[in-house]
């Protein structure tokens, strides 16, 4: 059974998603406003979908998706009466994976979150991806500053430069990115 | 140095989007071996970042594990016997037949056939005693491999065949991931075995055993371990696998560049995460410095080689044939298979041609030819005639000779 964590962030005391929920057959647990602090309860609850019920999202609102998304990333799906396509795009930037407004219907929320969670997967493969990139292109930024600081103090060239830092590298049983983090802080060290 | 033009080459492709690997993240298995040198200075040396490839080295505990996980999907290409792969390509042993790629050699030479130091005690420390050992009444000897269809039971057949012992017939045969071979040998599990380094240079070390042949002197130059992949993995990421060779064909060429590389590859390769031995075991074989634990000492002429100008990196079609003529003369396959077909679908030689050119690396005739130690010349241009030349085999379908 899905655990969904319902942020009930209407006026109403009773949202009207949550009896629709339960009708569908899923677990969830509730909290009323988004004066809570969200990380924290994903953290605690671990739901596999959270849904946000809202009027408008607000800024808090968006701020804590993207809190979510960064740290403990989860599908959301966030209904909402809010038609601005301005407000749309900026809860899918922040990290929702469905918006949806207006018309709650039990029937209807099945594949209301299939949509979502499949949206969230293809998106997490993304970004690993994407994360893989970033971290290879800051590793071989590293390694190029380390092999241009090492060209000026032996006055060598690339390729030797190259080979002078394998060679340390493998002789200490180090990988390469760490020879250069040496040489990149002892040139610090050293001062121009 | 062109290395470093081609790179720039490269990088300014890869920034324009038209070879951006599919997969940037992999999996690579290995074993520990020193000839596993290649894919674990290319993953730690900034070789694969290079390519847009960030590379996890993961250790595997036997040849039949690493198959089993690059079936599965959980590595995605893997440091690999050749008769590894060719293995699963023809379904022979534990695994469902699955169309397997090589994607290119990693290494040619420096695996050796050892003895236990018991069987040198009573005398047989040529291949003329161990003949009269093996025909003996009494115990049988037993002899360790790697892998039923690998490389290391391959040269282990050729060798004893060569020297008039049917290995099928006149000793038993066992299954050993190459790190226990020094512990089975202490334990006399086995009168000795056909591995990689540097196990067999410890047994040397430890003195509980002596090395009669190098594999090198069965076949100079001989083919050994390939990067492999299934096939479905190159069809589905086809820049990323050609990215990974170019990477691992740079860190090939980095290490067989001066001994100062060897040296310093050999003592990155002790460490812990990757083969794990004493400095001291790996480092004489690896630089071409042999002893075999009788007395003699020589440099090789055909040692552990890496590069050699692309000649070691060649998917040689010849070379994939002929460990499907040793499955055939073992009676592994009943029937010949269509040795140049079957080739030319897991050799990649279009994608390493590609890699090759762009690193402006030599890409030599997709045949070889050479002459092994019993005379014979194989040259591919007739494997169903080769597999059936050999005096000593277990061919067993109905036109075989009787034996």
């Amino acid at each position: 059974m899905l655990r969904i964590l319902l942020i009930n962030d209407t006026p109403k005391k009773v949202g009207r998603l949550k009896a629709a929920l339960i009708e569908a057959g899923f677990e969830v647990i509730d909290e009323s406003g988004l004066t809570i602090d969200l990380p924290e309860r994903v953290e605690a609850v671990r739901p596999d979908v959270i849904l946000i019920d809202t009027e408008s999202p607000s800024r808090d609102v968006m701020e804590q998706v993207v809190l979510v998304s960064r740290d403990q990333p989860r599908p959301i799906v966030m209904f909402t009466d809010e038609h601005d396509p301005g407000v749309m795009r900026q809860a899918i930037q922040s990290g929702v994976s469905a918006y949806i407004v207006e018309g709650i219907h039990a029937q209807r929320l099945q594949p209301i979150l299939d949509v979502a969670m499949a949206r969230f997967e293809s998106d997490q493969a993304l970004r690993a991806q994407l994360q893989a990139r970033d971290a290879q292109l800051a590793e071989r930024k590293r390694i190029e500053l380390a092999k241009g600081l090492l060209m000026k103090m032996k006055n060598c060239n690339e390729e030797e430069a190259y080979t002078l830092m394998r060679r340390q590298a493998m002789s200490r049983q180090q990988k390469l990115l760490q020879v250069a983090e040496q040489i990149i802080a002892m040139h610090d060290m050293l001062g121009e | 140095m062109s290395e470093h033009k081609n790179s720039r080459i490269d990088t300014q492709a890869w920034a324009a989007g038209s070879d951006i690997p599919e997969k940037r993240v992999l999996n690579l298995g290995f074993m520990a071996l020193t000839d596993a040198a290649s894919v674990i200075v290319a993953a730690t040396q900034g070789f694969a970042e290079k390519y847009g490839l960030t590379i996890n080295l993961q250790r595997q505990a036997s040849w039949a594990s690493l198959r089993d996980k690059l079936l599965s999907g959980e590595l995605d290409a893997a440091h690999s016997l050749y008769g590894l792969i060719y293995g699963v390509q023809l379904g022979l042993g534990g695994a469902p037949a699955t169309d397997m790629a090589v994607l290119m050699g990693l290494n040619q030479n420096g695996q050796s056939i050892n003895l236990s130091h018991a069987l040198q005690f009573a005398g047989v420390t040529t291949s003329d005693a161990l003949n009269l050992r093996a025909h003996q009444k009494g115990a049988r000897l037993t002899f360790a491999q790697t892998l039923p269809t690998g490389t290391h039971a391959m040269w282990l057949y050729y060798w004893l065949a060569s020297q008039g012992i049917h290995p099928l017939e006149d000793v038993d045969s066992v299954v050993v991931p190459p790190p226990q071979m020094v512990a089975h040998l202490k334990a006399r599990r086995i009168d000795g075995f056909c591995a990689g380094e540097p196990w067999c240079a410890q047994a040397v070390d430890e003195n509980l055993g002596f090395t009669l042949a190098t594999t090198q002197s069965i076949w100079p130059d001989h083919p050994e371990k390939v990067l492999g992949c299934t096939r479905a993995f190159v069809e589905q990421h086809p820049n990323t696998a050609r990215a990974l060779v170019m990477a691992v064909l740079e860190a090939s060429r980095f290490i067989d560049e001066n001994e100062e590389n060897k040296r310093s590859t050999a003592k990155f390769l002790s460490g812990s995460d990757y083969v794990d031995a004493p400095l001291s075991a790996i480092q004489p074989r690896f630089l071409g410095q042999y002893q075999d634990g009788l007395g003699h000492a020589w440099l090789d002429p055909h040692p552990l080689r890496f590069h050699a100008d692309g000649a070691v990196n060649m998917p040689y079609i010849s070379d994939g044939m002929w460990f499907m003529t040793q499955f055939r003369r073992w009676g592994l396959l009943r029937d010949d298979p269509d040795y140049q077909g079957i080739a030319r679908q897991v050799q990649q030689l279009d994608l390493y041609r590609q890699a090759a050119e762009a690193l402006n690396i030599r890409v030599p005739a997709e045949q070889r030819s050479a002459t092994l130690l019993d005379g014979k010349t194989w040259d591919g241009s007739d494997p169903v005639g080769y597999a059936r030349s050999f005096t000593l085999h277990a061919l067993a379908d109905s036109d075989a000779v009787a034996l």
